[in-house]
């Protein structure tokens, strides 16, 4: 795209899309770390997710406000202004995300201690994996303005929904075969869930990317199931 | 698309169209034209906004609307503008009758060096005869709908060139809208006013919208944003989009609209 007259202006829209780019590397290595603590049970690993998160949270606050200043002192219109609200608005799916690997990360090392872990692990941690694959299509989706890409991400989600689904009722199996599992399974459903939720913002920030790139709003409602799963 | 474009602003919203213009065409003399087949409709009581940089025919196009052009030898319009779908560009048309019906407030306010009360009156005069106190009516209403009258009530005897620059200015959209205009002609209306002026007087257009078809040019384009339904951006003597003014500063469809307003322009 051309220039803008006012070389300033785009010297700020590039430090906007740098630490977008900064929080989804972040974002992205506090949910793989947090995933990983969780099925290896690693404390050491498991805090570094947690410290990790106070970066990723400064990083949103400077994009704030950057964000409005830039809309108070250059009143953006057009591309302009989608990219900026678009950067507030994924700044701040990108701050849940961390928010989510933190609470996983949390979770690990109040499991650590477990001996008997039970077989939705293994689902867990495709859901982990699949979530992770997510964030980074929709990353790079932004990062290289593609829209087909955006799009994609947007209509893959169901499978997320669908492990989430399957990871639930193993974990309820193993509660109803013994009670003394539901503590354990507890945490882990909160964990599956906080992926599920990963899967959601990566979807926030895929209707975003859209919104950049053609300035229309995707649909609110994404077609369900079987028929996305293509 | 062009061609399509140009159809759209046409044919978008038929029915409510008070003012089109179809096949533009503007020359300064020979050469090549200033308006280069210009296809648009100016919706009623919508406030329509023109953009586009110095020399791009916004103004040309406005002093088009009603014949303002012919107080200069050697400047003619080819096609047609329909004001309520009758051709204001016919042999026929009454001049004096047509600057009536379609009103115009210049860039740098220029009230006559006469009373604030006979800026007002003496334009009613030229097109009709009232008693005085018709007429007092006339000038109160005149005054008030241009958000004027609590600050000139008391003063009304006092010259029109003592207000400050934003009350001149105002004095001149009442003596606009005193001989009750259907279609106002803004041309850069508040290029010379400072930041609160500005606000009355777009506060005073938002008003009028109510009684009143508006065209503005604007080199300001927030001002086109603040104050507009419709924008048409303008480049070289060309319309190049027009549009709901919500979609065009959010999501225009044209690449040089989007560079202009973006101000990614040459």
């Amino acid at each position: 795209m051309t220039d803008h007259t006012v070389q300033a202006f785009d010297r700020e829209l590039a430090t906007l899309g740098r630490k977008i780019a900064e929080m989804g590397g972040l974002g992205e290595k506090m949910l793989a770390d947090g995933i990983d603590a969780l099925i290896r049970l690693d404390t050491d690993l498991a805090r570094a997710t947690v410290i990790m998160d106070k970066r990723l949270d400064a990083l949103q606050r400077e994009i704030e406000e950057m964000a409005v200043l830039i809309i108070a002192r250059r009143q953006p219109v057009g591309i302009d202004l989608r990219e900026i609200v678009a950067a507030m608005r994924i700044s701040g799916d990108l701050e849940r995300v961390g928010d989510l690997a933190k609470n996983i990360a949390k979770r690990a090392i109040a499991l650590s201690s477990e001996q008997r872990l039970p077989r939705a692990m293994i689902g867990l941690r495709h859901m982990g994996e699949l979530a992770a694959l997510q964030l980074k299509d929709v990353l790079d989706a932004y990062a290289q303005r593609d829209v087909a890409r955006a799009d994609a991400v947007w209509l893959r989600d169901s499978e997320i929904d669908a492990l989430e689904d399957s990871v639930f009722r193993d974990l309820l199996t193993f509660m109803m075969e013994d009670p003394r599992n539901i503590s354990l399974c507890t945490q882990l459903l909160f964990c599956s869930k906080n992926v599920e939720r990963v899967g959601d913002h990566s979807t926030n920030i895929a209707e975003t990317v859209h919104y950049i790139l053609t300035g229309e709003m995707l649909p609110v409602e994404r077609p369900k199931g079987e028929e996305a799963a293509g | 698309m062009n061609e399509m474009l140009r159809a759209d602003a046409v044919n978008d919203d038929a029915g409510r169209v008070k003012l089109a213009v179809r096949n533009l065409n503007f020359y300064y003399g020979s050469g090549k034209p200033s308006l280069k087949n210009i296809n648009l409709s100016l919706l009623n009581h919508k406030v329509t906004a023109f953009i586009g940089p110095s020399g791009c025919g916004k103004s040309t196009l406005l002093r088009v609307l009603n014949r303002m052009y012919e107080l200069y030898p050697n400047q003619r319009a080819e096609g047609e503008v329909l004001l309520d779908g009758q051709n204001i560009l016919g042999p026929g048309q009454d001049l004096n009758l047509l600057r009536a019906r379609v009103g115009m407030v210049f860039q740098k306010p220029t009230p006559f060096p006469m009373t604030i009360y006979e800026n007002i009156a003496f334009g009613i005069r030229l097109y009709e005869k009232l008693p005085k106190s018709e007429m007092d009516g006339r000038v109160e209403k005149a005054l008030r709908g241009a958000a004027l009258w609590d600050e000139v009530k008391d003063k009304l005897d006092a010259s029109g060139l003592s207000l400050s620059g934003g009350q001149q200015q105002r004095l001149c959209i009442a003596r606009t809208v005193a001989i009750k205009p259907e279609v106002i002609l803004f041309d850069e209306p508040c290029s010379a006013l400072d930041p609160i002026s500005t606000a009355k007087v777009e506060e005073l257009i938002d008003e009028m919208s109510d009684s009143y078809t508006i065209a503005i040019v604007t080199h300001n384009m927030q001002q086109a944003a603040r104050v507009s339904d419709k924008t048409a951006f303008m480049y070289l003597g060309e319309l190049v989009e027009m549009d709901d003014t919500d979609k065009m500063f959010t999501s225009p469809a044209q690449q040089r609209t989007q560079d202009y307003i973006t101000g990614r322009f040459g």
